[in-house]
C-alpha cells in the first residue's frame, strides 16, 4: 500500500508542485491556473460509481444525428418538404452504423403541429425515401415539445418490453408548413375549468406568467440568451457539431423570381454569433405591455429533424457497434399548465430519482431554452451549475423546431458527453411542455468496459458439442 | 486513422525501427498506482478503416511505465516496469517463454528506458531510485550504475550521433549529460525551476536536447551554451510528460502533457506551437514518432486510447 501511496504522491507533485514560486507564462500572465488539490475520494459506497451496472438488455445508443435546424419560413428549409428533413437523417443512422434497416423494429416519430393522419403518412414515405424496406413499421407520437423525447423513451420502452431489439425514435418539425393554429371552436367548458382555460395560453403568456412569478428579470434573460448565442457559435465555428449534423441537400426557391436553386445545408443559421445585451434590450416585449419577454429571448420557431438509433447492448456488442450512450430513465409530469415553463424543475429531479441517483450526479444538461424566463427560473430552482447546462448553446440560438428538439438534444447531449470523457457520466435532456408538463431522460455516456473489444468476432463456434448449440 | 483501446490506463508508445506499422504500447492497470500491467504490440492496419491488429501481449505483475525496442533485433523489447524490474521480451518466442529474462537491480520504479541506436547492443533505464542503469542484452546484471541525481530520473536517453553519451531528466530539476567513458557525470544544466519530466536529443543537432518539465514548458537547450536556452515553448497548460524530437526534421518537435494535449512545436520560428490535438480525454502521457513514416505521431493517454495518425490530419477521423 505504501508504494500507492508513493506513487500516488510523486505524480500528485507534477501536477501541484510543493515550490511556492510563481510559475514564467509566455504570453498570459494575468491568468493563473487554478490551484488543484487532492481531495479525499467523493465516491462513497452508495455512489453511483461503484453501482457499475452493464447489462446485456440494457438499451443503449449507436447512433444519434440531427439535420441542421434552419428558421421557419425564411431559413434554409424554407421550401424543403417535411418527410425530405426526416428521410436524411432516417437514413444517416442506418448507414453511419451499417445496421441493415430491414432488422429495425419501429420507427416512432415525435412530431407536433401538422394534422396528425397526414404527418404519420409523411413519416412511411420518409422512411421509404431513406431506404427502408416496407416491412419496417412507423409512427408518431405527440407529446407537444417533448415529441422527440417522448419518441426516444418509447422505443427505449418497447424494447425493454420485448416487442423488438432495435428501433428509431426519431423528431421532425416544419414551422413553415404547419403554423401554430387552433382549428375550430373552443368547447365553452373552459369558462369554468381554469386549468383548462389556462391550457389555452399562448406560450407567451405562459412565460410572462413565470417571469413575473418567480421573478426572473428581464437583463437575466437577455444574458441568458447572450450565453447561448456564445456558446452555439463557439460550437459551431469549432466544428464540434460536425459530429451530430447530416447535411441535407435541398432546394431553395427565391421569393421574388420563382427560381430554384439547389442547396446544401449543413449548419444552423438560427444563431447570431455577436448578439450582445444591448442590442436584447431594445427589443420590445411581444406578449405583454411591459412584459419581459422578446423575440431575442424566446426559442426561434424552426425547421429540423433528428434521429437516435436505438438497440440492446447485446445486439449492440454482436455487431461491434461503439457505444454512443445509455438510456437511463424517463419522467413525465405535469404542472400548472398557466406556467408550464416550470416543467424541467419538475420533471429533472423525478428522472434522476428514477435512476439512482443525486443531482449532483449529472455531469451534463440539456434543459430546452424554450424562453429565458423559464430556463433561467429551472436552472436556478434547481441550483444547477451554468457551466454543465447547454454547453453548445440551446433552443434561443439554435431554434426549437418543437417534435424534433428531443431527439436534437439527444444528438447534442451524447456527442458532447463522448468528447468529455470518462469523467462526464450522466447526462438529462429536459424541457417544458405547452399544457402544462415537463419530460425528462437521464442518459448515461457510453464505452462501458468492455473486456473483449478487441476480441475477434467468432463468426460460428464449432468447439461445442452439437447438444450445446 | 484507428483507434486502439487498451484494458489498462497507456504509459507509453514506441514505434518500432524494424517496421514502419508496429508499435508498442506500455500500459498500466489503475492509472500505474496499483495492479497489474501489460505490453501491447500492435500493427497498424493497412486501410484506416480496418482496426488495430493485436501481435501480442505480455502480462507483468507490476505496471509497465515504459518500453524500448531493440535496435538489433526486430522482435525484441524491454519493458520497464514499475516493481523496478526489467522485463525483456521476445516476440519471436511463444508467449509461454517470455519474457526471456527479468533483471532486477533498481529498487523503485523504473520509469524509462532506452536503447543504444548507434551501438545497438546496450541500452539504459532510469529510475525512481535516483539512479540510471546500463545493461547489454547478454549480461544478467548491469554494467554500470550512475549514481547522482537527487531525486527520480524521469527519463534517460541515448544521443542519437555519439555512441557512449546520453542524457537524463530528473526530478531534481537538473538535466545531466552523461559519457559512459567518464566516472560521473559531464555536465549538469539546471534546466527548470520544477521537476524535469522528460528530455530528448535533436536528431541533426548532436548538441541540442529539449525538456518537458512541471513549470507546463519545454525549452530547447544547447549543451554549449547551457546557461540560457534556445527556446522556450510554453502552450501548455499543466505539466508536460514527454517530448520527442522528430527524426525528419532537425526544429519539430512533439510534447505530450498532463492538460491532455498532444502539441506539435517547431522552435526555430517566432510562433512556435504548430499543432495542437485535444483528442485525448484524460492526461495525455506517452508520444512518439516514427523512425520510418514520416510525419507519423502515436499517443496514448490514461484514457486507455491509443491513437496514430499523420501530423496535419485529425487523429480522430476514421
Amino acid at each position: 500500500m505504501e508504494k500507492a501511496i508513493n506513487r500516488q504522491r510523486v505524480l500528485l507533485e507534477h501536477l501541484r508542485p510543493s515550490s511556492s514560486s510563481s510559475f514564467v507564462y509566455g504570453s498570459d500572465s494575468s491568468s493563473s491556473s487554478p490551484p488543484i488539490s487532492a481531495s479525499a475520494c467523493a465516491a462513497g459506497d452508495s455512489a453511483a460509481y461503484h453501482r457499475t451496472s452493464v447489462f446485456g438488455d440494457d438499451v443503449v445508443i449507436v447512433a444519434a444525428y440531427r439535420t441542421p435546424i434552419c428558421k421557419a419560413k425564411r431559413g434554409g428549409f424554407k421550401d424543403t418538404y417535411a418527410d425530405d428533413l426526416l428521410a436524411p437523417v432516417l437514413k444517416a443512422v442506418i448507414e453511419k452504423t451499417n445496421v441493415n434497416p430491414s432488422e429495425v423494429g419501429d420507427i416512432v416519430v415525435g412530431t407536433v403541429l401538422a394534422p396528425g393522419s397526414q404527418r404519420a403518412t409523411e413519416c412511411r414515405m420518409a422512411a421509404f425515401y431513406a431506404g427502408f424496406p416496407e416491412t419496417v413499421p412507423i409512427r408518431t407520437v405527440n407529446r407537444q415539445c417533448s415529441s422527440g423525447l417522448q419518441a426516444v423513451a418509447d422505443v427505449a420502452a418497447a424494447i425493454r418490453a420485448g416487442f423488438y431489439d432495435i428501433g428509431i425514435g426519431a423528431g421532425l418539425e416544419s414551422m413553415t408548413s404547419s403554423p401554430l393554429a387552433w382549428e375550430g371552436s373552443v368547447n365553452p367548458k373552459v369558462k369554468i375549468f381554469e386549468q383548462a382555460q389556462n391550457c389555452l395560453l399562448p406560450m407567451g403568456i405562459t412565460s410572462e406568467n413565470v417571469a413575473h412569478r418567480f421573478g426572473v428579470t428581464r437583463q437575466e434573460q437577455d444574458q441568458a440568451a447572450v450565453e447561448s448565442h456564445q456558446r452555439a457559435a463557439a460550437a459551431t465555428a469549432s466544428g464540434k457539431f460536425k459530429d451530430e449534423i447530416i447535411p441535407v441537400p435541398t432546394k431553395i426557391v427565391d421569393p421574388i423570381t420563382g427560381d430554384e436553386k439547389p442547396i446544401t445545408i449543413s449548419i444552423d443559421d438560427g444563431i447570431r454569433p455577436n448578439a450582445r445585451s444591448s442590442d436584447l434590450a431594445k427589443l420590445k416585449p411581444v406578449f405583454k405591455k411591459d412584459g419581459s419577454t422578446t423575440a431575442g429571448n424566446s426559442s426561434q420557431v424552426s425547421d429540423g429533424a433528428g434521429a437516435v438509433l436505438l438497440m440492446k447492448r447485446s445486439i449492440a456488442v454482436q455487431k461491434g457497434l461503439p457505444i454512443l450512450g445509455v438510456f437511463r430513465t424517463f419522467a413525465a409530469v405535469g404542472v400548472d399548465p398557466a406556467i408550464m415553463g416550470v416543467g424541467p424543475a419538475a420533471a429533472i429531479p423525478a428522472a434522476v430519482k428514477a435512476a439512482g441517483l443525486e443531482l449532483d450526479d449529472i455531469d451534463l444538461f440539456e434543459i430546452n431554452e424554450a424562453f429565458a424566463s423559464q430556463f433561467v427560473y429551472c436552472r436556478n430552482k434547481l441550483e444547477l451549475d451554468p457551466e454543465k447546462i447547454n454547453v453548445n448553446g440551446g433552443a434561443i440560438a439554435l431554434g426549437h423546431p418543437l417534435g424534433a428538439t428531443g431527439a436534437r438534444c439527444v444528438a447534442t447531449l451524447l456527442h458532447e458527453m463522448k468528447r468529455r470523457g470518462k469523467d462526464c457520466r450522466f447526462g438529462v435532456i429536459s424541457m417544458c411542455i405547452g399544457s402544462g408538463m415537463g419530460a425528462a431522460a437521464v442518459f448515461e455516456r457510453g464505452d462501458a468496459v468492455d473486456d473483449l473489444c478487441n476480441a475477434r468476432v467468432v463468426q460460428s463456434n464449432s468447439l461445442l458439442s452439437k447438444d450445446a448449440q | 486513422m484507428p483507434v486502439f483501446k487498451t484494458p489498462f490506463n497507456g504509459y507509453s508508445v514506441k514505434f518500432s525501427p524494424f517496421y514502419e506499422s508496429r508499435l508498442a504500447v506500455a500500459t498500466a492497470q489503475n492509472f500505474g498506482i496499483l495492479g497489474n500491467g501489460r505490453v501491447h504490440i500492435l500493427d497498424l492496419p493497412p486501410t484506416p478503416s480496418s482496426p488495430f491488429v493485436e501481435l501480442a501481449s505480455f502480462e507483468t505483475a507490476d505496471g509497465v511505465y515504459d518500453v524500448a525496442w531493440s535496435e538489433s533485433h526486430d522482435s525484441l523489447l524491454v519493458a520497464a516496469v514499475a516493481d523496478g524490474s526489467l522485463k525483456i521480451y521476445d516476440l519471436s518466442l511463444p508467449p509461454t517463454s517470455n519474457p526471456i529474462r527479468s533483471l532486477h537491480e533498481h529498487s523503485r520504479e523504473v520509469q524509462s528506458v532506452d536503447y543504444n541506436p548507434v551501438r545497438r547492443d546496450s541500452f539504459i533505464s532510469s529510475s525512481w531510485d535516483d539512479s540510471i542503469k546500463l545493461w547489454t542484452l547478454d549480461r544478467p546484471t548491469s554494467i554500470r550504475s550512475f549514481q547522482e541525481h537527487a531525486y527520480c530520473v524521469y527519463a534517460a536517453v541515448w544521443n542519437p550521433r555519439h555512441a557512449d553519451v546520453f542524457a537524463s531528466a530528473s526530478g531534481d530539476c537538473t538535466l545531466r549529460v552523461w559519457d559512459v567513458r567518464e566516472p560521473g557525470s559531464t555536465m549538469v544544466v539546471a534546466a527548470h525551476e520544477f521537476e524535469i519530466l522528460s528530455c530528448d536529443w535533436n536528431k541533426y543537432d548532436d548538441c541540442v536536447i529539449a525538456t518537458a518539465s512541471v513549470d507546463k514548458s519545454v525549452r530547447v537547450w544547447d549543451i554549449r551554451t547551457y546557461r540560457t536556452p534556445l527556446a522556450v515553448l510554453n502552450g501548455h497548460g499543466y505539466a508536460v510528460r514527454k517530448v520527442k524530437f522528430s527524426p525528419h526534421n532537425r526544429s519539430f518537435l512533439v510534447s505530450c502533457s498532463y492538460d491532455m494535449t498532444v502539441c506539435a512545436w517547431d522552435y526555430m520560428v517566432e510562433d512556435a506551437r504548430i499543432g495542437q490535438y485535444g483528442h485525448h480525454t484524460e492526461f495525455a502521457v506517452g508520444v512518439d514518432m516514427s523512425v520510418l513514416v514520416e510525419g507519423l505521431i502515436a499517443s496514448t493517454g490514461w484514457d486507455e486510447l491509443v491513437y496514430v495518425w499523420q501530423y496535419g490530419t485529425d487523429p480522430r477521423a476514421p
